[in-house]
């Protein structure tokens, strides 16, 4: 039996060779990428198609890439075939989960799956506020309280069945039910007037939905805020007449949701092989009107794979791009690149309290480490993300300013321009503050010894060098930062994901994906869990509310007030962003009529391709 | 010997049952759950921390532990917290793609084992031999995963000959002759790179053997009597190279829980291999107990395997 022991030996291994890509392909990832099934288009009347006719060119002549070069629509060139088919690549090293209703998925994977033949009531602009051009239109009380919904008449559902208000009450009665599996009852939901009790089992119905009749749904809020009408709605119907004999326990296991999926989108799922790939034929009974293509088909490929997939063809489409992998790949001959500002950006975070199990609210510590806002505004100005965003990211990446990324275009703030990179300016400000040297480094004021620990996240290539970056242009000021690479699940324990701060902690780095609405509390209120630098400040709570009060609806208010708050962080500094992001997004030649982002007016059921099978790289 | 098998059985039972708790101990002891994925400012960290006591992640361990073992006993091994189905189903959904690689793996060991190890055995020192023995220590030397990923680049992407991914074509029907034949299409690449890999071993082994017996004086009498070269290799050397080999057989299917995961990662291909490897990523608990402790009977078993398959053909050794 000698044999045995190196075998288990070697296996054991393996695995750890494996554990260790493992998560640093999630860390990678850094957060996770929003939930809201942002992938879905969305009219509105000012976004009209305008295809670049001249385009620069994607590099400068510098080597940089600027994601301002890039368009988010596909240029039109060439005339479209009838019919046709396409591949669409979900780029994951792992299976699609298969939970394929909107109702109940919680993955990224599933909702790209989803986004082909399921779509929501309502669709938004570029801004994100809900339109009336989608599946369902919408009015509102003199209040703001009540919404009256109207489905259009030809919405039905692949099975023919008219998609009804009813659907939509049901939907929001299981999410709503005590044995509902899903993580979509929130906050949101005990907006609606009723829903707690029913919640709670003290009501069998949700008082405040009430069906009108066939097409008509109206539900009363508690409370009108300007968040209700950028992703405060629950906006998927689930199919009644299919799920109603389900036990709601049941129904996300069920072959309703997993083998036999339902929606009302452009393309219907024909067959799926399980977490492998799907493949989806035209639904000529679209409310839109009949999807350009016959058929389509997604397939899970391997993030190495990409490449070589895009080259050979063997995919026309990806719902994701490492953007890493990109610069090489930017002249590929068969590939038209889109871009856009990605809805997310990097920060470090300073530690300035404890969260309070009992209060659920954060704890600031007057004495912690980084209390003094001049050393954190000192540490802001000794980093030159600029360059970082240069040499690390090709120009991809770029310096930030606010924490409200341009990706909401109408709420960052251009005009404020942050702290920018002033490494004398930095010491100085040191100096003043009381940090003075002791041999290599600074002290702190009262002359006792300062070391700060940083924390990071493990992940790509890139990840440890620039945390690297970090420390030296702390270095170079007098700080002696000690740094700490860590595991994605690590970072967030420790960073306090579950309310248990690790003492230890003193900087960290982290990125947030944000919201479709841009009201920034989930991440800075007093009472949110994710507010890891735990901080609180009596005017950041009064902006934080009045972004969201019935007032807030004059947008132009809304603005100046998170213009406001947007300097409040620039002058406070629990955290400082470094970086925002871009996506790319490679498209095959031959496709017509694709469009990356939200409210370009660019629908899937429009898609189209130039010639039978894809253009191959040259 | 059916004394011996239920008394390996017997042993075996303590064996898991250990192996039970150190996995699960393992898994508690890795950072984050299931949960702590979605962090997100979207999903109201109460909604998860709600989540969280509904799964009973916040309960300590042992309770955790003996509500999981418990169950397990009675064949329901849990809740899989991400595919949102119960983990016995997705465990067999998957496990057919692993036998049938496997299977394929074990076929192609052996068909490339055994002629290279009987032309190297038998021809020794040859240069043919030389060119055998040489790919053998290449086989030694290569990493799996890198030789896969070459042989995915190659045979899958610069030719084109192979599919790139997945474990069929999409959109074939179940049942019918297309499907069985894509799903073979699909198998070959993945199987045929792992076996290039693994067979070295058992060519090595075989030469040896060869090289062994056929100058043992049995042989050199068959030689005496006058049996033809042929004869003497198929009938004597052969015959008797080829015990250790068979007896190496349950090893080798442990082996090949090892090399599936790697080669599943590489060629996307859906198995248990790379279930078990985003579930360790995405902390699925449920899942991962199950997995290791599904892979630690299965090597336990390919051992007691190897050890009959032994008694049987070497009368010599039979274990009393």
């Amino acid at each position: 039996m000698p044999k045995k022991i190196p075998k288990a030996v070697l296996l054991l291994l393996a695995l750890a060779l494996l554990l260790a890509a493992c998560s640093s392909n999630n860390g990678g990832n850094n957060s996770n990428s929003s939930p809201s099934p942002s992938s879905s288009p969305s009219a509105s009347p000012d976004a009209t198609q305008t295809p670049a006719e001249t385009k620069p060119p994607l590099q400068g002549e510098d080597g940089l890439f600027n994601i301002a070069n890039f368009s988010n629509v596909k240029s039109k060139t060439g005339e479209p075939i009838e019919g046709g088919q396409i591949t669409f690549g979900l780029v994951s090293d792992t299976p699609f989960e298969g939970t394929l209703n909107w109702n109940f998925y919680d993955g990224d994977p599933d909702s790209q799956v989803l986004g082909w033949f399921d779509e929501a009531l309502l669709t938004w602009d570029s801004s994100y506020v809900y339109t009336n051009d989608g599946a369902a239109t919408y009015e509102v009380s003199e209040d703001g309280r009540t919404f009256t919904f109207t489905i259009r008449d030809n919405v039905n559902w692949h099975d023919g069945k008219p998609v009804t208000a009813e659907d939509w009450l049901f939907a929001h009665e299981v999410i709503g039910h005590k044995d509902y599996t899903g993580v979509r009852y929130d906050s949101t939901f005990e907006n609606i007037v009723g829903m707690k009790e029913y919640h709670e089992g003290k009501a069998s119905t949700i008082s405040g939905i009430e069906v009108l009749n066939e097409k008509q749904l109206k539900i009363t809020y508690i409370e009108s805020n300007p968040s209700l009408v950028t992703g405060g709605i629950w906006t998927y119907p689930l199919a009644k007449h299919i799920f109603a004999d389900i036990p709601v326990a049941d129904m996300a296991a069920s072959p309703q949701v997993r083998s036999n999926p339902i929606g009302f989108g452009p393309f219907k799922v024909e067959s799926i092989v399980p977490g492998e790939s799907v493949v989806y034929v035209r639904n000529d009974d679209y409310w839109r009107g009949k999807p350009g293509l016959d058929k389509v088909i997604l397939k899970v490929i391997n993030p190495a794979n990409v490449v070589q997939e895009l080259k050979s063809g063997g995919v026309d489409l990806v719902d994701s791009f490492p953007i890493s992998q990109f610069p090489e790949n930017a002249n590929l001959s068969n590939i038209e690149w889109l871009g856009n500002v990605d809805r997310a950006y990097t920060y470090i975070g300073f530690k300035l309290g404890t969260w309070d199990k009992e209060n659920e609210k954060v704890k600031m510590n007057p004495d912690a480490k980084m209390a003094d806002v001049n050393l954190r505004k000192a540490m802001w100005m000794a980093v030159d993300n600029d360059t970082v965003g240069k040499q690390f990211y090709h120009g991809l990446r770029w310096n930030a300013t606010t924490l409200i990324p341009p990706s909401h275009p109408e709420y960052h703030d251009a005009s404020n321009p942050g702290v920018a990179y002033d490494p004398e300016g930095a010491k100085k400000l040191l100096d003043e503050a009381g940090y003075k040297y002791n041999g290599d480094f600074r002290t702190n004021p009262d002359g006792s010894e300062l070391v700060i620990n940083f924390i990071s996240m493990t992940g790509d290539q890139i990840a440890e060098p620039l945390a690297q970056y970090y420390v030296q242009a702390w270095k170079a000021i007098g700080l002696n930062v000690q740094l700490e690479m860590v595991e994605f699940n690590t970072f967030y324990d420790r960073v306090g994901q579950n309310g248990e701060d690790d003492p230890s902690v003193d900087v960290y780095q982290g990125a947030w994906a944000v919201g479709i609405d841009v009201d920034p509390s989930g991440l800075y209120g007093p009472t949110a869990m994710f507010n890891f630098p735990r901080y609180e400040n009596a005017e950041n709570d009064r902006l934080l509310k009045e972004g969201v009060s019935e007032k807030a609806f004059d947008k132009e208010y809304r603005l100046s007030i998170y213009k406001e708050w947007q300097q409040l962080m620039v002058n406070e500094i629990p955290v400082f962003p470094t970086l925002y992001r871009s996506i790319v997004a490679p498209v095959n030649k031959r496709i017509l009529n694709y469009a990356i982002g939200d409210g370009t007016g660019v629908y899937l059921h429009q898609l189209q391709v130039t010639q039978d099978s894809p253009v191959v790289a040259e | 010997m059916w004394k011996i098998v239920a008394r390996r059985i017997t042993i075996m039972i303590p064996q898991i049952l250990l192996l039970s708790i150190f996995v699960f101990l393992l898994a508690k002891a890795m950072p984050g759950d299931a949960l702590s994925g979605l962090i997100d400012p979207n999903i109201d960290p109460k909604a998860i921390a709600e989540k969280r006591i509904q799964l009973g992640l916040n309960k300590p361990w042992y309770e955790q532990y003996w509500d999981w073992i418990t169950s397990a006993l009675q064949g329901d091994l849990g809740q899989s917290f991400r595919f949102k189905m119960p983990v016995t189903e997705l465990v067999g959904e998957r496990m057919a793609n692993t036998f049938w690689l496997s299977l394929a793996t074990l076929v192609f060991t052996y068909l490339i084992a055994i002629p290279l190890g009987i032309i190297s055995g038998r021809y020794n020192d040859t240069l043919a031999d030389r060119m055998i023995t040489g790919y053998t220590y290449i086989g030694f030397a290569a990493p799996l995963f890198i030789f896969a990923l070459v042989m995915l680049w190659v045979f899958g992407f610069h030719f084109g000959w192979f599919p790139t991914g997945g474990s069929v074509e999409p959109g074939s029907t179940p049942g019918t002759a297309a499907y069985i034949a894509s799903k073979l299409y699909h198998l070959l690449l993945p199987a045929l790179s792992m076996a290039l890999i693994t067979t070295v071993t058992t060519v090595q082994m075989l030469r040896n053997e060869i090289i062994d017996t056929k100058f043992k004086d049995f042989i050199v009498t068959a030689r005496a009597k006058g049996a033809s070269e042929s004869r003497i290799y198929n009938r004597h050397v052969l015959r008797n190279s080829l015990l250790p080999i068979a007896a190496f057989f349950g090893y080798e299917l442990t082996g090949l829980i090892g090399g599936t995961v790697f080669i599943e990662s590489i060629f996307s291909y859906p198995g248990m291999g790379q279930l078990f490897l985003s579930s360790i990523s995405l902390r699925d608990f449920s899942v991962v107990t199950a997995l290791v402790l599904l892979y630690g009977v299965a090597s336990i078993l390919g051992s007691l395997l190897s050890d009959l398959i032994l008694g049987i053909v070497d009368p010599r050794i039979r274990i009393k």
